[in-house]
């Protein structure tokens, strides 16, 4: 028998899920994360699992890892201390960062800036110039060079970045300085900016490949000592960790480039809820993770989620490939309050984990999501195999004070606090797909984590977004999308050329090197030939347009006329599907790319035979009673752990889990599928 | 009809995420770097009174209105580019206006609109912000309020007339239907409103958002506003043709729960093109976000206020000028305004208050034709530092203005013939101050192709004042260093001078004032500033009276103590505000 393991390392649990390739079986469980180390918490989740499915280590063939290590040191501003070495004249490229302030009017006067992560102090600018097709304007002064590298290895750096100005186009300047870094200073790790971002715009190029020097270090200790620790335990499966865009790579990858992580967790997420809506029938799907201070949110169309290539880390841009999810600051923590205009606002302060809601009876006071979701009955007191119990009447009295300063009823209050923050996470789902042309009716909603599956029949019914599908394990979504992710890198060269000036020649020797780079990782990874796919795209946009879009080409798009009309009929119907219009304009392409992946074998869900339609078997015998618009609504509760396929269940209901709770609303109702999914529409549509 | 308060908030929220979809919009479609990279563009939805209901900028739409005499149909789509048929809404005509009606089952229910700042509408100067001229005649082509499309039908005579009179016509043309897709963005998601929450139900919530905010207001006047007028005086160096100072004056005072806000004592209108002709409703607006920002930050900005208001403003004015007066370069005013706004408010409450800043939109021109024989046209817009403020220190070369972004210097030298051989922040141009005001720009450009270039930029003369004992920021100035070496100061204001390959230009903004006592800033910072090379080791020593070592820029605690008490007793009590010397006369005011 071989097991494929999962493991996702979240701020209070890591999830873990081993899935058995023989048999389809999968085994679930959750332990403390420990922050300190969290290859400790990972440790005593292989253990657990291990010992709940009967298994010996060593069956474990393949793990994959989604991390937090880098996104937390970036977050929380605990990375390495990171020199930058620059072009001399430039050297405030990171303090002065793209000038903005945020909006509205006068919103200079609250902005909070963070300090960059490679401070002034740590950077140099040396004599050396490219222009924008890699000429050489000045030539590199390797003594300056060397002389700056020698003076911020005296201040102590931990790791070294090095950023030149249309480094893109040639990066020899680059190459020189590392290679004297590497001759000076053999163990200092060193980034160069091409590296990990091949492509025009300094200030994103040399901001990204600062924040990968800032999280290696971390990223280093932790990938070794779990490495070490697993041989210890006789484990001696291959261990991947989880990309931001939802590929996987080995260990040695993820050291070199562990800014390809920050989004490691919500990618895979993403992912599974792509993969749950194929299952289910419905390919396109907005995905809906709620948890306790942030709610992310993601379009996947054709079973495939929306990739992006920037993407944002609290303040910082990152230019990295990653799942397009969109993070709105409200969960169930983010507290109510009433400024001077008697408006009501939720968040974006949040009561966090600790103290935490009022309801948590941790000491919180502050009125949350979480304690407006209690009022209502949405939330019952007791949660299936939860540790923790509700303290109803704290939440009660949390909510009473925006009832007040209000001027409404308890109720009333309560429901306004969860409606404001529906309407905002609706708004989030827009921008994620009317802005790129879609329309969220033509997606089908899958909410996960703690709070998701508890918000999404409300926020179906704003988006009109049918059905609801809540997975069978929604506290864990994302280890179980990492059992789905292919090993996958990305190579890139930015080549800014409009078509109709375009020497053909020059983009298929560039895609042909590419390609090659792509071949050579693949084997470097050990991946079986038959395994092995490389993909191309060339990124398009109207001459000097602000935004590109990636567009799929066969890697002999650009040998002939009929291939390159090919791709611009492609282009425009993009542009027209994000737009709205097209224009007579030139065309040019900005970056050309070859996307290596190592496709594994994919993890299928057992299904089930129908059990009939009655659940009341599942039902619990608890009265429990929701306000609904004003009036007590008497709700069953069902136990997840007994729905079995074909079951319907009538709103209004709440379905109890061990780390989530799903609300059926009244008018709605709610199926479980041969997945065990739990499938919501309205009861006027019926069921299918 | 009765709306409870908490579907007035549902309805507010939709509605600042319809005007995010907005932004979003235009953001990514639109061409000119300037809307694009710059984000030079302002969303709005309105009433179908023409309150503004969310949008940043006030509304303009009533007073349009009551002078369209043609009819508002489903499927129209308005443009105008005139500052003097729209009462000063846009100031200056390269802002483009559109106005979608938005119709519900027939009935007129809001409006959208957005404006972009376009890159060139003819005229004598590329970019059509000649700094000489006179009249608004010689700015470009003004485009009156018309109906380019009518009931759905593009005008397409009308768009042929305009883009022919544009140096960029593709560039202008890919603009203007970004601007549209925008407002039609909105026409959609109000419809979809309506059908939600019913027309009625919307058009309650509309009027329920304006007197929400009237009632905000009309607490904070009570509480914020003084009883006896206060003034505050700034000025705008020149009009880019010799003529100046010009001094901006602004008086305030309430009386019960409104509140007057006078501009008597500013100085006539300029005869060069510096006039701003300051829409009264949207001064309003600016400030309402001044008064409201602290208090309730996620509020969204409507006109509900504004009866609480009234402003005057002397005919022929700097403010309110003549036709045909030219008014390309109204920026500096613009940005002054709330240089004086700021100030006159900060004579109640300067600890709520912050310093000046650079106070103007830099900007540099330069075309020619490249070395493909092509026709180029870049437009730039540069930043400063940002005032001390409550909070903490102003930021080193950022935007005062809302999303403003700078544009890459590797765009710049892909797309243009020009190499930037240093970008950053100018050390020392900050005010000291407990918390420093923002360093200004300091960027110095190589021309690889014979063009010409214009400036335009202001405080140059008139230093950026600190408030509460931090001292103003540093003047702008610019300085041209030809291929052979030899040195000239250009003014801050001008157009057309011509460089050839190989020279430079050395664009220097102005910093932001400091706020609060600089001897009371913590030694530490001031070193590290000084380690940073923001704040040199002198003026670590004059302004903040920290004593640095010479090798080792250690702190010596014995001597800064002693320096400290030195220079506060020299100083004597600290102000309200701190000013640079008045700027001299250089030439006449009046007309």
């Amino acid at each position: 028998m071989s097991f494929r393991l999962g493991i996702d390392v979240g701020g209070t649990f890591t999830d873990l899920l081993l899935f058995n390739e023989s048999n389809g079986e999968i085994f679930l469980t959750k332990t403390l994360s420990t922050p300190l180390d969290q290859s400790v918490g990972v440790l005593d989740g292989i253990r657990k699992i291990v010992r709940q499915a009967g298994i010996s280590a060593d069956s474990i063939n393949l793990i994959l890892h989604g991390t937090t290590v880098a996104t937390n040191a970036v977050l929380e501003g605990k990375g390495a201390k990171v020199g930058l070495i620059t072009n001399a004249g430039f050297e405030q490229i990171l303090h002065v960062a793209r000038s903005q302030t945020p909006g509205p009017l006068a919103g200079w006067i609250i902005m909070v800036k963070p300090e960059p992560m490679a401070p002034l102090e740590l950077t140099r600018g040396i004599s050396a110039r490219m222009d924008a097709r890699g000429r050489e304007l000045a030539p590199l002064d390797e003594e300056e060079a060397a002389t700056a590298i020698r003076e911020l290895a005296v201040q102590g750096i931990e790791a070294l970045t090095i950023s030149f100005l249309n480094a893109y186009a040639n990066p020899a300047h680059e190459r020189r300085v590392a290679t004297l870094a590497n001759e000076l200073f053999p163990y200092l790790p060193v980034t160069i900016s091409t590296d990990i971002l091949p492509e025009f715009r300094e200030y994103e190029r040399t901001l990204t490949t600062v924040m990968n020097s800032y999280v290696r270090p971390k990223m280093r200790v932790y990938l070794n000592g779990i490495q070490r620790k697993l041989e210890i335990e006789g484990i001696p499966s291959q261990f991947n960790i989880v990309r931001s865009d939802g590929g996987v790579m080995s260990l040695q990858a993820a050291q070199e480039s562990p800014v390809k992580t920050l989004l490691s967790g919500p990618s895979g997420g993403a992912v599974a809820a792509a993969y749950i809506g194929t299952l289910a029938g419905y390919p396109n799907v907005l995905s809906f993770d709620m948890g306790g201070t942030s709610t992310d949110v993601a379009v996947s169309y054709d079973g495939r989620p929306n990739i992006v290539r920037e993407t944002r880390v609290g303040y910082y841009p990152v230019k990295a490939a990653s799942v397009d999810v969109s993070t709105v600051g409200a969960g169930g923590g983010s507290i109510a309050h009433v400024p001077l205009t008697g408006a009501l606002r939720v968040g974006p302060q949040s009561a966090g984990a600790d103290p935490g809601p009022a309801a948590y009876g941790r000491g919180g006071t502050l009125p949350t999501v979480t304690d407006a979701n209690v009022v209502l009955g949405y939330l019952p007191p007791k949660l299936l195999g939860g540790e923790m119990e509700l303290d109803v009447e704290a939440a009660a009295i949390a909510v009473q004070t925006i009832a007040e300063a209000l001027g409404v009823g308890l109720y009333e209050a309560a429901q306004g606090i969860i409606d404001i923050v529906n309407e905002n996470m609706f708004g989030a789902l827009r921008l994620v797909t009317v802005q790129k042309g879609y329309d969220p009716r033509q997606f089908a909603l899958v909410p996960f984590g703690g709070a998701g599956p508890l918000h999404a029949c409300a926020l179906a019914e704003l988006a009109g977004a049918w059905p609801v599908i809540v997975p069978p394990m929604p506290g864990v979504l994302s280890a179980f999308g990492f059992l789905h992710s292919d090993i996958k890198n990305e190579f890139s060269q930015s080549l800014i050329r409009t078509l109709d000036r375009l020497d053909r020649s020059e983009v298929i020797s560039a895609l042909q090197h590419l390609t090659e780079q792509a071949r050579v990782w693949l084997a470097e990874e050990r991946i079986p030939a038959e395994q092995q796919e490389v993909l191309h795209q060339v990124d398009m946009r109207y001459y000097r347009q602000g935004f590109e879009f990636a567009v799929d080409i066969s890697p002999d798009a650009f040998t002939s006329e009929t291939g390159l009309a090919a791709i611009i009929e492609q282009f425009k119907t993009i542009h027209e599907q994000h737009y709205g219009f097209n224009l007579d304009s030139p065309i040019e392409i900005v970056n050309v790319r070859a996307i290596a992946l190592g496709k594994v074998r994919q993890v299928e869900l057992t299904s089930h035979e129908p059990a009939g339609t009655d659940a009341s078997a599942a039902r619990l015998k608890d009265e429990h009673y929701i306000m609904y618009r004003g009036a007590p609504l008497e709700t069953a509760i069902y136990d997840r752990d007994q729905l079995k396929p074909g079951h319907v269940i009538p709103g209004p209901a709440i379905v109890t889990q061990r780390d989530s709770t799903v609300l059926i609303l009244p008018g709605y109702q709610g199926t479980v599928d041969s997945y065990l999914n739990i499938l919501i529409r309205p009861v006027s549509v019926g069921t299918h | 009809m009765n709306l409870d308060k908490i579907t007035l908030d549902i309805i507010e929220n939709a509605l600042r995420n319809t005007r995010n979809e907005m932004d979003a919009v235009l953001f990514r479609s639109a061409m000119s770097p300037v809307i694009r990279e710059q984000h030079d563009g302002f969303p709005m939805i309105c009433d179908p009174q023409g309150h503004m209901v969310v949008g940043q900028f006030g509304s303009y739409i009533s007073g349009f209105i009551k002078s369209w005499q043609r009819g508002i149909n489903e499927g129209d789509v308005f443009l105008t580019s005139d500052p003097y048929k729209c009462g000063g809404a846009i100031s200056h005509i390269n802002d483009w206006m559109v106005l979608i009606p938005i119709f519900y089952q027939g009935e007129l229910v809001a409006w959208a609109s957005q404006f972009g700042h376009t890159l060139d509408i003819g005229g004598p100067v590329a970019g059509s912000l000649p700094t000489d001229a006179t009249t608004i005649f010689g700015e470009g082509t003004r485009i009156p309020p018309i109906k380019l499309y009518d009931g759905g039908k593009l005008n397409q005579d009308a768009l042929d007339i305009i883009l022919n009179n544009s140096r960029t016509p593709v560039m202008n043309y890919f603009d203007l239907m970004a601007i549209i897709a925008a407002c039609r963005t909105a026409d959609k998601r109000i419809r979809e409103l309506c059908d939600r929450f019913g027309k009625a139900t919307m058009l309650t919530a509309f009027t329920a958002l304006l007197e929400r905010t009237h009632r905000a207001m009309s607490h904070l006047i009570e509480q914020h506003l003084p009883e006896t007028p206060v003034s505050f005086e700034d000025f705008v160096d020149d009009d880019g043709r010799g003529n100046g100072p010009y001094k901006m004056k602004l008086t305030l005072w309430r009386e019960g729960d409104k509140a007057f806000f006078d501009w008597a004592g500013t100085d006539p209108q300029a005869p060069g093109p510096i006039n701003f002709f300051l829409n009264e409703e949207m001064f309003k607006m600016f400030i309402g976000v001044y008064l409201i920002m602290v208090f309730d930050p996620q509020i969204l900005f409507n006109d509900g206020f504004y009866p609480l208001i009234e402003v005057r403003i002397p005919a022929g004015s700097l403010l309110q000028p003549k036709f045909p007066a030219a008014l390309g370069c109204r920026t500096h005013a613009l940005a002054r305004l709330f240089d004086v706004l700021g100030g006159a408010l900060g004579r109640q409450a300067p600890e709520l208050s912050t310093a000046a800043g650079y106070g103007t939109s830099p900007y540099l021109l330069y075309n020619g034709e490249d070395r493909d024989g092509e026709f180029f046209h870049l437009m730039e817009i540069t930043y400063g530092g940002i005032p001390g403020r409550p909070i903490g220190d102003g930021m080193d070369a950022h935007s005062w203005w809302p999303m403003f972004e700078n544009i890459p210097t590797e765009y710049l030298e892909t797309y243009y013939p020009l190499t930037i051989e240093s970008y950053g922040s100018r050390i020392d141009t900050g005010g000291a101050g407990l918390h420093r005001g923002g360093n200004g720009v300091e960027k110095v450009y190589r021309f690889e192709v014979d063009g010409s270039i214009s400036i335009h930029d202001d405080r140059e003369r008139s230093q950026p004042w600190g408030i509460l004992g931090g001292l103003p920021g540093a003047c702008s100035e610019k300085i041209l260093i030809r291929k052979d070496g030899t040195q000239e100061r250009l003014p801050s204001k001008i157009s057309n001078i011509p460089v050839l390959a190989g020279d430079k230009l050395v664009y220097r903004t102005a910093g932001g004032g400091g706020w609060k006592d600089p001897l009371e800033r913590a030694p530490a910072e001031v070193r590290q500033d000084v380690l940073r090379q923001l704040v040199s080791r002198e003026r670590a020593r004059t302004d903040y009276g920290v004593v640095l070592d010479e090798e080792t820029l250690e702190i010596d605690e014995v001597q800064t103590t002693t320096l400290r008490a030195e220079l506060r007793a020299q100083r004597g009590p600290v102000e309200i505000f701190t000013f640079g010397p008045t700027p001299a006369l250089m030439g006449v005011c009046a007309v």
